[in-house]
């Protein structure tokens, strides 16, 4: 059999506090940068204009900022997509219409190919921004009341929080290195809180089943070895997912950028929460409880 | 193979068949020469085919989706009448509160707004009942059929211009979806669903009204920044008697409008700049005022500053010329004109009564020889109005205006009777066309606004679909090499269910009439990730089984019962997520969301169903020391 992580024992419990330093941090950076730089928005939450345009011949985006005169663009966005190929992107002024026209006129004195052409009004982009988090948060409640009734409701809350911090440390890297946030990024997201859970569901599914085999053993070293049994599985299929979403990076061109890179942070941060972040929050838990209970006692 | 296995084997047979049944037609479709398409195209065998495959989102295959608001307060502002002054200040005023806030229907603001400021609405809206909320209620209900008449009406036009398979939805009570597969042409697509086609005939203002319109745009301009202005006239060319001045010169736009970089620039006759700015954009075109085409920007922005809103008369109305004609100035140089109309607020008869329209060639005979033109025909009703609107205005001008540009502005020379009239100073003889379907499916109740638009050209879908591809065989390539090498003859196992997993999925997706989108791309590119995650539970429980000393048979079977209970709470989170990425997604995203959603659903039929049956029946038929695990 070839085999990684038989019958390991790490602390992982035991070093919990490092993991919360790390975690900490990590959600700090984040939060800094959000309230700094705030995140950036593409034209889906916002509103504007995209247009994706290939020219013949080679160009760069500093003359393309050159060839845009009218007044009404303001400073467009312009991003390398391709060989000769780039996206501009303004923010919502003015009807969408006009400012493609505007920009296919300034960009006249070249030939190129429009690829892509995107309008969303400023309302609507609105609009999207408040269903997206509704739907997030939806089904954040949706799995707690899910693993609630499944397990036990420190579980859930356990559960949630590291959920919570994964879409914390995501949405922080993407305000730190201000990656747009689109419809597809949000729809990554939604999947790294799927996929988060399924990686702590695992865990605790063996947290269950241990306490009942192990009566004897004290709660953190239960789910210390839970851990440890479920790291081989963990650690294979991080890998094969990790593996997938990695190819989508590198090979799914630009569109898909923005889900593939959510996918792949999500499925790093959701694998290293499910160890060494949801479990040791059911200590926490575990502990309060049961200083309550001597206390009524 | 065992008896207790047979039913098994008849499910996964009865499943298998059912799968290569839903997708050889796509497989069909997709090896098909284009040629051998249109052959089929030709006899009627096409669309049969063409039913029964996955098809391909805009996103894959290039198109153009639209999203369309009916705009509900233009279609209020055309209902009401007997419009004042003080009609129109208080209609601003819910107009502007109906722009700033984004979540609030319009009716709920005027219903406010008509409450608070005691604005009787049934002088405006007579026949609607006597209360403000009664008022409200009918117009909110009239809103609500205009949606589904503009969806009906937009249907209509969108079939003759003959796109295949065309997408119309209605989406809430205001927004109307309209997505185009495969349109070459999107600006001529967006213009024949937007226009309203509202045909209207209008009088033109006497040239003194005019004139004196033109004067109060003039103060307004000239009062908004003085200092400015005087800089800019310092002359210094005489030959030239036009010259450029920047358009925030011109009138002082507001801070955040003039942080635009570059300048837009304009053309004003310099003599008479300093005393009437707005007047010196102008030039004169025989009876009509001309705007020259660099200064569209200019005049409009003027036009639309609330302040020269203020002081015209209420009932003036200004309108644009379709398209410029080019002219050659004094100096000899070939210019473009706009011409810009003044005319009644209130149409004297408008399309509605319109019968049939044809688009045609003019001929032989007239002044539109040669030139696209179309006929209109109206009923009884409209040719009554038509005939005495035209006999008491004879020697005045009447504008034909179709989307509020002025297609042409004759002088009414006699009596139209009969309700014929023709629609001339078309560009060519496709927008006579476009016309014509317009004014044939009827006019639209009320505007329709483009409040989302994306266009993806075929050589970008076709990327897409390379780039989508590939990674995902990629993808799968790898992860089977992994499990291969590491679970050995069961990993095999696993790449079975896995492939038979994605055939189950695409299936389900041609069953559905589903789209594949790229995100749906990625979705099955995850559901590999998934589906892989399903075995590895079960591979590593085995795995500790057989570690404890258990035979072979024990720990396959301990291995899939233990390995249930997991699998599934994993995978109905997701399921969760992947059902309320369902409801609230739009286009692609949903497309993600059902691929991931059937994915977790086969998941437990090939993950678990199919890998079991396989594995117990090795195990099970002889007595194995070892397992290839």
């Amino acid at each position: 059999m070839f085999q990684i992580f038989v019958n390991t024992h790490y602390n992982i419990v035991g070093k919990r506090v490092y993991a919360y330093w790390i975690s900490g941090l990590l959600i700090l950076a984040g939060l800094l940068s959000f309230i700094l730089q705030g995140l950036n928005y593409g034209i889906d939450f916002r509103g504007g204009t995209l247009i994706q345009v290939k020219f013949e011949e080679p160009i760069t985006a500093g003359e393309i900022r050159s060839l845009l005169k009218s007044p009404e663009l303001g400073t467009p966005q312009i991003q390398r997509s391709g060989p000769n190929e780039y996206m501009i992107r303004v923010l919502s002024i003015g009807t969408g219409d006009e400012i493609q026209n505007m920009i296919q006129k300034d960009l006249q004195e070249k030939t190129f190919e429009v690829r892509r052409a995107e309008i969303v009004g400023p309302k609507i982009g609105e609009e999207l921004r408040r269903k997206a988090f509704g739907a997030i948060f939806a089904a954040l409640f949706l799995i707690l009341v899910y693993i609630s009734i499944r397990f036990e409701l420190k579980f859930a809350i356990g559960a949630v929080l590291a959920l919570f911090h994964d879409v914390l440390i995501t949405l922080g890297l993407f305000s730190l290195f201000q990656w747009e946030i689109s419809m597809p990024v949000l729809a990554a997201f939604l999947t790294i809180v799927g996929y988060s859970l399924n990686d702590t569901i695992v865990v605790f599914d063996r947290i269950r089943e241990n306490r009942l085999t192990h009566k004897n053993k004290a709660f953190p070293d239960v789910i210390n070895l839970s851990i440890n049994e479920s790291l081989s599985r963990t650690v294979i299929t991080s890998l094969t997912t990790f593996l997938v979403v990695l190819i989508l990076v590198l090979f799914g061109g630009e569109v898909l950028f923005g889900f593939s890179i959510a996918m792949l942070i999500g499925i790093i941060v959701g694998t290293y929460s499910s160890s060494f972040v949801a479990s040791p929050l059911l200590i926490i838990w575990d502990k309060k409880v049961r200083q309550k209970d001597i206390k009524k006692k | 193979m065992q008896k207790k296995f047979m039913l098994n084997y008849v499910i996964i047979g009865v499943l298998l068949v059912w799968a290569a049944w839903q997708l050889i037609p796509t497989l069909r479709y997709e090896m098909m020469s284009e040629e051998r398409k249109e052959e089929l195209r030709m006899q009627g065998d096409l669309e049969p085919i063409q039913e029964r495959i996955i098809r391909r989102g805009l996103d894959l295959q290039g198109g153009m989706h639209l999203v369309l608001e009916v705009n509900v307060s233009q279609l209020t502002q055309n209902i009401a009448q007997n419009k004042s002054q003080s009609y129109y200040q208080f209609m601003n005023q819910v107009e502007e509160q109906f722009t700033g806030q984004t979540d609030r229907d319009y009716f709920d603001i005027l219903e406010e707004m008509a409450n608070t400021q005691n604005f009787r609405l049934a002088r405006h809206f007579p026949g609607r009942g006597d209360e403000n909320p009664q008022i409200v209620a009918s117009l909110r209900k009239e809103a609500t059929d205009a949606v589904i008449r503009a969806e009906e009406i937009i249907r209509n036009r969108v079939d003759q211009f003959g796109v295949s398979e065309p997408t119309i939805q209605r989406q809430g009570d205001r927004r109307i979806i309209v997505e185009l597969a495969g349109v070459t042409d999107p600006e001529r697509a967006t213009n024949l669903i937007q226009s309203t086609a509202q045909l209207e005939f209008v009088l033109l203002k006497d040239p003194e009204v005019v004139q004196d319109a033109i004067s109060r745009i003039d103060a307004v301009v000239k009062k908004v920044d003085p200092g400015t202005l005087k800089d800019t006239t310092t002359v210094e060319d005489r030959v030239s008697q036009d010259k450029e001045v920047s358009v925030e010169e011109l009138f002082g736009l507001t801070e955040d409008q003039a942080d635009t970089e570059g300048d837009s620039t304009a053309l004003v006759d310099e003599t008479i700049f300093e005393d009437r700015p707005f007047s010196a954009l102008l030039r004169n075109l025989g009876n009509d005022i001309g705007v020259p085409a660099e200064n569209y920007y200019a005049v409009n922005q003027v036009l639309q500053n609330p302040e020269v809103q203020r002081v015209l008369p209420a009932d003036i109305r200004i309108l644009w010329s379709n398209a410029p004609e080019t002219f050659t100035t004094q100096d000899g140089t070939q210019k473009e004109f706009y011409r810009l109309y003044f005319v009644n607020r209130d149409a004297g008869l408008t399309g509605e009564v319109v019968t049939d329209a044809k688009a045609t060639l003019g001929g032989m005979d007239g002044s539109n020889m040669g030139q696209p033109i179309v006929n209109v025909s109206m009923n009884s009703e409209g040719a009554k109005t038509w005939s005495r609107m035209t006999g008491a205005n004879v020697g005045k001008r009447i504008a034909i205006v179709l989307d509020d540009k002025v297609q042409i502005a004759p002088v009414i020379r006699d009596r139209i009777t009969g309700g014929r009239t023709v629609i001339e100073g078309l560009t060519n003889i496709e927008e006579a066309k476009d016309i014509e379907i317009c004014l044939k499916a009827g006019a639209l109740p009320a505007p329709v606004d483009i409040i989302e638009k994306r266009t993806i050209g075929p050589s970008l879908g076709a990327d897409s679909i390379r780039k989508g591809t590939m990674s995902a065989l990629i993808g799968l390539l790898l992860v089977v090499l992994f499990i291969v090498v590491y679970y050995r003859a069961s990993g095999i196992v696993a790449f079975v269910t896995l492939v038979l997993n994605i055939i189950f999925v695409l299936s389900v997706l041609a069953l559905l009439r589903a789209t594949l989108t790229l995100p749906g791309i990625a979705g099955l590119v995850l559901t590999v990730g998934m589906a892989v995650d399903a075995n590895v539970l079960i591979f590593e429980r085995i795995r500790e089984e057989l570690r404890k000393g258990k035979t072979v048979k024990a720990s396959v079977d301990n291995g899939y019962s233990r390995a249930i209970i997991t699998i599934l709470d994993a995978n109905l989170t997701t399921l969760i997520a992947a059902l309320v990425l369902w409801q609230f997604g739009t286009g692609p995203i949903r497309g993600f969301a059902v691929v991931l959603f059937w994915g977790i659903i086969f998941n437990f039929v090939s993950g678990y169903f199919i890998s079991k049956t396989i594995l117990t029946t090795v195990t099970h038929g002889r007595t194995l020391k070892k397992l290839s695990i």
